[in-house]
């Protein structure tokens, strides 16, 4: 009884091992998006759903922000419907692997374009320049990244904040959230002394918080853009064309202005971006 | 895209340092789930109804609610009425609370399935009510229930992987976290899984170990 029960442990732990090891002799075969999606008749996009103004869920329940309005600029653009386009919620950590696994054509969730990110997706051209801001309770005394030391900082899991932060302040407490609303209530709660983030979420959140508030300049100005998989240049082509379009007749400009036109003043200008 | 063993061997020490804590946390919670489980299944048995009914009240509201609230309640909820513990105790409460709601009922039905016989016949040599209880009717019950807290660890340990939504730095999260740098999904959970094998089979055995030395004279 005893060494039988033995056996099977060792055997599942060998098939384990085996499945590890037969999925290391397996390729995905390579991707032409662009084909896929308009024979599909529909664009299937991952946005965030906590990160407004760039991707947020509205009252009524729908998508809403920036790069959903971009989302919906591009099925109209391919299929003549703006209507035509799923969006998918992702988060900062999980949305590589949803664009890998297929189970979206593009990512358009504020992703800031690093280097360790472009070895595994393919970016558009830049469409937003984004620094990192600091967002703390009302009260606090804390200025800039440098006072963070002996500090706990709220950082979302995945984001590019997490580096920077351990970079600038290597003896802060970073405690990491998988969404901005944790990270937000974190602050709120006493949890974080600061939450550290991309600087239009922060100075969003703030203007809706008016027990919280952005402090200090933006760091580590970088792009965002959208993400396709690799080898889908025809894709990311084919968008960075939509962005010159748009650029072009005035609709880029707009959307900035709808979404951004509160906080732009806070923000490093449009015209900074595009030259990426 | 290939299989990368480099990203398994790189990922490997945090991975392991994560399932340390998942060890710990679990084991510590289970150790507590296992004494709070018992004192309240025998509450539960009081002929009194007040410890009676708070041991259902607390049994229903924990066995029937997510954990994960449990969890955002302890940990975001609390500070705002002005308790506020630390991620590693918020953490530990609530798995703790969890697993001893399920261990109640484990010992209840162990408790239940003393033949009453034992209890009059053990009345009849002159014992006292509460001798009866710790000498002859608890030590039964727990021969009883034993086996079937292996099951309740089990589910405890694939349960902690929640509290890394607190920011707990245990397996889970270390998973999560080493990905979401290295976008190298398969690899990573697929190494998470592995240990997780190791470590419930682990602790079940353990389990064993222990039920057979603490029996074993009686047996």
């Amino acid at each position: 009884m005893e060494i039988r029960a033995h056996t099977t442990n060792r055997g599942i732990l060998f098939l384990l091992a085996g499945i590890l090891l037969a999925s290391s002799l397996v390729t995905p075969a390579s991707a032409d998006t662009l084909e896929e999606v308009r024979e599909r008749g529909e664009l299937v996009v991952g946005v965030k759903t906590d990160f407004p103004p760039f991707g947020s869920i509205s009252a009524d329940g729908e998508n809403v922000g920036f790069d959903v309005d971009l989302g919906h600029a591009f099925a109209k653009a391919l299929f003549d419907d703006e209507n035509a386009v799923e969006f998918v919620s992702v988060t900062s950590g999980n949305r590589i692997p949803f664009l890998q696994s297929n189970k979206i054509d593009i990512i358009m969730a504020s992703m800031t374009i690093t280097d360790e990110r472009a070895e595994v997706v393919d970016f558009s051209e830049p469409y937003f320049l984004s620094g990192s801001l600091l967002l703390v309770p009302e009260d606090s005394e804390i200025s800039g990244v440098d006072e963070l030391n002996g500090k706990t900082v709220a950082i979302i899991q995945g984001s590019v904040q997490d580096a920077f932060v351990e970079e600038r302040a290597p003896d802060a407490n970073r405690v990491k959230f998988g969404k901005v609303s944790e990270a937000v209530l974190a602050l709120k709660t006493g949890r974080a002394d600061a939450y550290v983030h991309d600087d239009i979420v922060i100075l969003t959140v703030a203007q809706d918080n008016p027990d919280l508030k952005p402090v200090g300049e933006p760091f580590e100005p970088l792009p965002y853009g959208i993400a396709v998989r690799q080898g889908d240049d025809e894709f990311s082509a084919w968008m960075d064309e939509q962005f010159d379009k748009m650029r072009a007749d005035g609709s880029f400009d707009a959307l900035w202005e709808k979404h951004f036109g509160d906080i732009k003043d806070n923000l490093i200008k449009p015209d900074s971006a595009e030259q990426g | 895209m290939n299989f990368s063993w480099i990203a398994v061997w790189e990922g490997l020490p945090l991975l392991l340092e994560g399932a340390v804590l998942t060890i710990i946390v679990s084991l510590v919670a289970m150790l507590l789930a296992v004494v709070l489980g018992m004192v309240a299944a025998v509450m539960s048995q009081v002929r009194h109804v007040i410890p009676r009914t708070v041991v259902r009240i607390y049994v229903e509201m924990f066995r029937n609610t997510p954990l994960l609230i449990q969890l955002f309640i302890f940990y975001f909820g609390l500070p705002q009425i002005g308790i506020s513990f630390s991620p590693f105790v918020c953490g530990l409460l609530a798995l703790t609370l969890y697993t001893a709601a399920y261990n109640i009922e484990i010992f209840r039905s162990g408790l239940e399935a003393v033949p009453k016989g034992q209890h009059e016949a053990a009345r009849a040599t002159g014992l006292s009510p509460l001798q009866v209880s710790v000498h002859i009717i608890i030590p039964q019950a727990l021969r009883i229930s034993f086996p079937a807290l292996g099951n309740n660890l089990v589910s405890l340990i694939k349960n902690s992987s929640l509290v890394s939504a607190i920011g707990m730095v245990e397996l889970t999260f270390m998973a999560n976290d080493i990905s979401f740098q290295n976008f190298r999904s398969f690899e990573i959970y697929g190494t998470a899984v592995i240990l997780y094998v190791i470590i419930v089979l682990s602790l079940t055995r353990v389990l064993g170990v222990v039920e057979k030395r603490i029996f074993a004279r009686n047996t």
